[in-house]
């Protein structure tokens, strides 16, 4: 039911939305959502907590950027292409990353975006440098709006796929074997689970999704500038809204997303270029990670059962409930009824049996 | 590349590397009690740098009078954060979390320095901010040489502290196994907050060291974080030996390296070092047991 009102929201937004700017602010929060799903494929399912991801988002679009420009391949195919080969060059840097757990890992994803700044800053003849690169508009002959409102579709489409196969792996042996690794990697695999090959496909799978919303982001902004594509705080936005929203749920990274890219697009606009941004977002990553580290749907969902009936710590169950509960072999005895008849069991109906006689009914 | 001009980019890189050499310490000496990696590290670094420059810019003394105002406070700070945020988190989640808390603290420090001192580049000057003298005929500047001097001189007393003192076996017998050390009578929980504190108060010498040749703005911070944990991990991570070598190594061969390739190329080669690290020896060339797990 909720899926039905999240889905109606989201594709009627374009023609609800009242102007241009609203639109490109919506679709800079769906591809915000997209970027933090396709984190979640790792952190999310095995724990592994990357601040890099950042690089693969600037891989796709860069990738895409250049396949057009300089190979000259229509925009889809180049965005495709470009997909595939950030699968390509995940996997050796996989390889080398998940050699180590925890704290090397994070270092490592960090200084990946960092290597992957200082090149394409450095190799200006090639990437554009710090002038930037600009991608031919896929639809040359639409308008703004209407261009906007196409893009929005497309990243919701990339979304949906998104969110379907992480559905999918959530429910199969491999996402089990992923979230065993997260729980406690040694036991994972004492008990047989291929924790380093579960661990590079979900890394990889991450890293391409990443790169995919990276191209499409490419083809709609048009403009790139390596200190935003490789930008750790694109990379660590994608962590705040995963862990904000939940990384154990299937819409915990888009819900995350909303609360966050709604937020940096208002300080945007309000503040303009103050570091009031930056202030707001390391606070609420603090409050995130020291308050709430497993997101808003697992708090909320346990405020709602706390006010819930039947869930206080304290029970009060009638004898009678008991019984039945039971099974209604065995009567239950009744502390009070013994207290108050002063030890003389033989003279009372409802004495309570002998223990041999509790044993007996099972 | 002429003799000289190698002998001169060797001893620039000396001197680089004794800094780098401060600040691994103390990223290594956090991870070594807490299991933390110290994110904000070098955003206190560059904070210190700040509060040099503003304390220059005030009251026209010395910068590196403001090490009196500095170190106790970041010590203070350090025993603080220990205290009061990283203990906070869940013991399980503790290195993944405190990455993030630290990010965050970072981040925060940035901002701030952005909305106090604004986003202009800053750079102090100093009556001998020009000076340099002729070390068999490479020439050396004036601050260069006593930023190395300081940084120098820290970390010989933080290895004299940590070799000879009782606090510094109590500090050292945690970082090598806190149960253990909490069954020898070790308030490891204290050691440990100590040690962060320590680990701030290089980052204060290091950042004032850095104001006396540095142009310093809010962002710069990113510039350190990498190589600076690039070190850690090349040399073993919670290894202050090994994170000083890694240092002395790496700060010699950016410098070397900057002769042909110019600075951008350079910086790369601590994420070389990096990579090669992780697939020859994951634990690092100093680190043991305790780097591969976390």
């Amino acid at each position: 039911m909720a899926l039905v009102v999240g889905v109606a929201l989201v594709l009627s937004f374009p023609t609800i939305a009242p102007n241009p700017y609203i639109l490109s602010a919506g679709i800079v929060v769906l591809s915000y959502a997209c970027t933090a799903t396709a984190w979640n494929f790792m952190g999310g399912f095995t724990g592994y907590v990357s601040l890099g991801h950042a690089a693969f988002f600037g891989l796709g679009a860069y990738g895409t950027g250049l396949l057009i420009r300089d190979v000259g391949l229509p925009s889809f195919a180049a965005w495709l292409l470009a997909g595939a080969l950030v699968l390509l060059i995940t996997i050796p840097v996989g390889i080398a990353a998940l050699r180590v757990r925890g704290a090397s890992f994070v270092i490592v994803s960090i200084s990946f975006v960092l290597i992957l700044l200082l090149v394409f800053q450095g190799w200006g003849s090639f990437t554009g440098g710090s002038d930037g690169l600009v991608v031919p508009r896929p639809f040359p002959d639409m308008l703004r709006p209407q261009h906007h409102e196409t893009f929005f579709y497309l990243f919701a489409a990339l979304l949906t796929v998104m969110l379907v196969v992480w559905w999918l792996i959530d429910r199969s042996r491999f996402g089990t074997g992923l979230k065993a690794v997260r729980e406690d990697e040694d036991k994972a695999q004492a008990l047989g689970v291929p924790t380093r090959n579960y661990k590079l496909v979900a890394y990889v799978v991450s890293a391409t999704f990443t790169g995919l919303a990276g191209g499409m982001y490419a083809l709609w902004f048009g403009d790139l500038d390596p200190i935003f594509q490789f930008s750790i705080m694109l990379g660590a936005y994608m962590v705040l809204m995963a862990l904000l929203g939940g990384v154990r749920h299937l819409f915990g990274p888009l819900l995350g997303a909303f609360i966050v890219g709604t937020g940096l697009e208002y300080f945007k606009l309000e503040f303009g270029d103050t570091q009031f941004h930056l202030v707001a977002a390391a606070l609420l990553l603090g409050a995130v990670v020291l308050f709430m580290p497993d997101g808003i749907i697992p708090a909320v969902t346990g405020l709602v059962r706390r006010f819930g009936p039947q869930e206080s710590s304290i029970r009060e169950v009638t004898a009678a409930e008991l019984l039945e509960r039971n099974g209604g072999t065995s009567p239950v005895p009744q502390p009070g009824a013994t207290a108050g008849s002063d030890g003389s069991r033989t003279t009372s109906e409802a004495a309570p049996p002998d223990p041999n006689d509790e044993e007996d009914p099972r | 590349m002429t003799g000289t001009l190698l002998f001169q980019s060797l001893v620039l890189g000396v001197l680089l590397g004794g800094l780098y050499a401060l600040l691994a310490a103390g990223l290594t000496l956090y991870f070594g009690v807490m299991r933390v990696v110290m994110i904000a590290h070098s955003a206190f670094l560059i904070l210190a740098a700040y509060l040099a420059w503003y304390f220059h810019e005030q009251t026209g003394i010395d910068p590196l009078l403001s090490l009196v105002v500095t170190v106790p406070l970041f010590f203070a700070v350090g025993v603080g954060m220990q205290r009061l945020l990283i203990t906070r988190l869940r013991p399980v989640t503790l290195t993944m979390m405190s990455v993030l808390l630290t990010f965050a603290v970072a981040l925060f420090i940035e901002g701030m320095i952005g909305f106090v001192w604004s986003g202009t580049q800053r750079r102090i000057q100093l009556p001998y901010s020009g000076d340099s003298i002729e070390f068999f005929g490479a020439q050396i500047a004036v601050v260069k040489l006593v930023a190395f001097g300081l940084a120098a001189l820290s970390l010989g007393l933080l290895y004299l502290l940590l070799k000879h003192s009782r606090f510094g076996q109590a500090l050292r017998a945690t970082i090598q196994h806190r149960e253990a050390a909490q069954l020898v009578g070790i308030r490891t929980d204290r050691v440990a907050g100590y040690g962060f504190g320590i680990g701030l108060a290089t980052a204060a010498i290091g950042g004032t060291a850095l104001s006396l040749d540095a142009t310093i703005y809010p962002s710069l911070h990113w510039h350190w974080i990498g190589p600076l944990m690039a070190i850690i991990v090349v040399g073993g991570l919670g290894s202050i030996p090994g994170a000083a070598l890694a240092a002395m190594v790496l700060g010699i061969g950016q410098s070397l390296l900057q002769v042909p390739l110019g600075t951008t190329w350079a910086q790369t080669i601590f994420y070389v070092a990096l990579f090669a690290t992780l697939m020859l020896r994951p634990q690092g060339f100093f680190g043991g047991r305790l780097a591969q797990r976390f």
